[in-house]
């Protein structure tokens, strides 16, 4: 039945205008890292076009490809948590906010289905929008021929943005319990965007590599120290928020009233 | 629980927060007969549908659908039930096909069912159209094909004439009428207007508050269409007190006029109690009371 199931919900992404709007909104990310690597490179030319050139300069920006992956890994990480949060709030939320989540709720089919496949197109969909972006960021560095590239470090940084991409995937099982919790698409953006303020803050303290919205950044060494140096406790309190959230979600499926 | 019911409640109740929505609620619905739940606007009926078909849990009580008992999560009545609960809704990015074709891989139907409802409900020109789109008419149309795509043993309708045309709602009626028929499907349709659904069921409960306060078959239907005889009078209190004290049984007096009821072969000597005792009578009329007045009264009267 989960086959069935599953079919419906990839038939249901058919036509969406959300699909094409998640993969452009992160295909320019890379599209702005490269502008920067060029306005690095090139700050004259930057500076006549009226860029910030300037301010690039400043920032100690090196066009390299380390530092073009540094920031790709960036993107993929914190960008996408808020991307994939609004992906999975679509995916959610959609049942309540177009009416039809009544319709699935009475039919031969265990209600913990739908939340499972629902979830593994949400996977599939980050899947192909991240490697879509990886694809386009090798592309545009290859265009930039920016300097510094090795096979070691491409694999590398591929496997940090894949990384960092799944373990932004594992907190979304929460923001697919507040979508349905809430009924919508607003409550689950509003506590992704919570979630990701509130990691900032607490990314300051001695508490970032135990709350689950800090060790992504954590991860990805936009605060603290690099990836490497993630505490195995924080993998583990990762995986307890993807179970939690999977199972909070299953379990407002079926308890809830569903009284829409 | 009565054995072999398509739907059978006992003690139903549901309650939110103040509000207690359905009390105590105790229906069977036999197989094959089409039963009409009635009620005004926030009677209960909704509630009551969306506890039959487990979209929320009730307070107390139980619930059985085509022999099993409906809790959470519950899914094994559901490949025999179709249903339509209060406004229509589809994905209105996908067509009306596609959306036909999530309810027939969800309820494992055949591939052909999805061309056969779009036949039974008429869509066949819209078929290839978004949902979104439609006109309410169609859209309900498509919810109703969904409801009968896998030809369910029993229909769970709320409204189901909802948004549809006079033409729309006749041709829902004969429908209906032929699934039950032809198929021997149970029906289960709510409504908050008698004439609508009066002519088409075979029994009637009526919801007021929550509770069940009358059920009626079709026989009892007819019998409730009474006979009455109007009275215009310049005292109305006193001449419904005048009638009750000469011997007529049922006599009610409101807005100005006197209904008796029971009375129709005793017009001429209700007309000579009232002028003598100088009264002035402006009518005297015998009038059938439609269902629709007999559900007034039951409810409490026009809102």
């Amino acid at each position: 039945m989960f086959a069935q199931v599953l079919a419906t919900e990839f038939l249901k992404l058919r036509r969406s205008k959300v699909t094409w709007f998640s993969l452009a909104a992160l295909s320019l990310g890379p599209l702005a890292i490269a502008l920067m690597m060029w306005i690095v490179r090139e700050p004259g030319r930057a500076a006549k076009l009226g860029l910030l050139g300037t301010k690039a300069n400043l920032s100690g920006l090196t066009a390299t490809w380390p530092a073009y992956f540094s920031m790709l890994t960036m993107l993929v990480g914190i960008g996408g948590m808020l991307l994939l949060a609004f992906v999975v709030a679509y995916i959610f939320g959609r049942e309540y906010t177009e009416g039809t989540a009544k319709n699935l709720l009475a039919l031969p089919v265990g209600r913990h289905w739908f939340a499972l496949a629902k979830l593994v197109v949400a996977a599939v969909w980050w899947t192909a929008l991240v490697l879509a972006v990886l694809v386009e960021s090798f592309a545009l560095g290859a265009a930039l021929r920016l300097p510094d590239f090795s096979a070691r470090l491409a694999v590398g940084a591929v496997r940090d943005a894949l990384l960092a991409a799944a373990v932004a995937y594992l907190l979304v099982p929460m923001v697919a319990w507040i979508a349905m919790l809430g009924r919508g698409y607003l409550p689950p953006l509003g506590f992704a965007l919570a979630m990701l303020a509130l990691g900032d803050v607490l990314s300051h303290t001695g508490w970032a590599p135990w709350f689950p919205w800090s060790i992504v950044p954590l991860f990805i060494g936009a605060i603290g120290k690099p990836a490497t140096t993630v505490a195995p406790g924080s993998l583990v309190v990762v995986a307890l928020t993807f179970l939690a959230g999977v199972a909070a979600t299953i379990a407002q499926l079926r308890w809830a009233d569903n009284a829409q | 629980m009565s054995a072999g019911a398509a739907v059978s409640t006992r003690a139903l109740s549901k309650r939110y927060r103040d509000t207690l929505a359905v009390d105590a609620l105790d229906l069977d619905v036999r197989r094959g007969e089409i039963y009409g739940f009635l009620g005004r606007n926030g009677a209960g009926k909704t509630t009551t549908i969306r506890m039959l078909l487990g979209l929320i849990r009730p307070t107390g009580g139980q619930v059985e659908v085509l022999g099993a008992r409906v809790g959470p999560g519950a899914t094994a009545p559901f490949a025999r039930v179709g249903y339509l609960v209060e406004t229509a809704t589809a994905y209105p990015n996908l067509t009306v096909r596609e959306n036909l074709e999530i309810r027939r891989r969800l309820t494992k139907a055949p591939r052909a069912a999805v061309d056969e409802a779009i036949d039974l409900m008429r869509l066949g020109e819209l078929a290839e159209r978004r949902e979104r789109v439609l006109s309410l008419g169609n859209k309900q149309r498509l919810s109703l094909a969904r409801a009968l795509l896998h030809r369910p043993e029993l229909l769970v309708l709320d409204e189901p004439t909802n948004a549809l045309d006079p033409a729309g709602i006749v041709e829902v009626r004969e429908l209906l009428r032929s699934l039950a028929r032809e198929r021997g499907v149970t029906v289960f349709v709510s409504s908050h207007i008698l004439g609508e659904i009066a002519h088409l069921v075979d029994r009637i409960g009526i919801l007021h508050e929550g509770r069940l306060i009358e059920e009626l078959d079709r026989d009892q239907l007819r019998a409730a269409e009474r006979l009455y005889v109007r009275v215009g009078v310049s005292e109305p209190a006193r001449a419904a007190a005048l009638l009750s004290g000469a011997g007529f049984a049922h006599v009610e007096e409101a807005d100005g006029q006197v209904r008796v009821y029971g009375a129709e072969g005793r017009v001429p000597e209700m007309a000579r109690a009232l002028v003598g005792a100088g009264l002035d009578v402006t009518e005297l009329t015998s009038v059938r009371e439609d269902l629709e007045s007999h559900f007034l009264r039951l409810t409490g009267g026009p809102e």
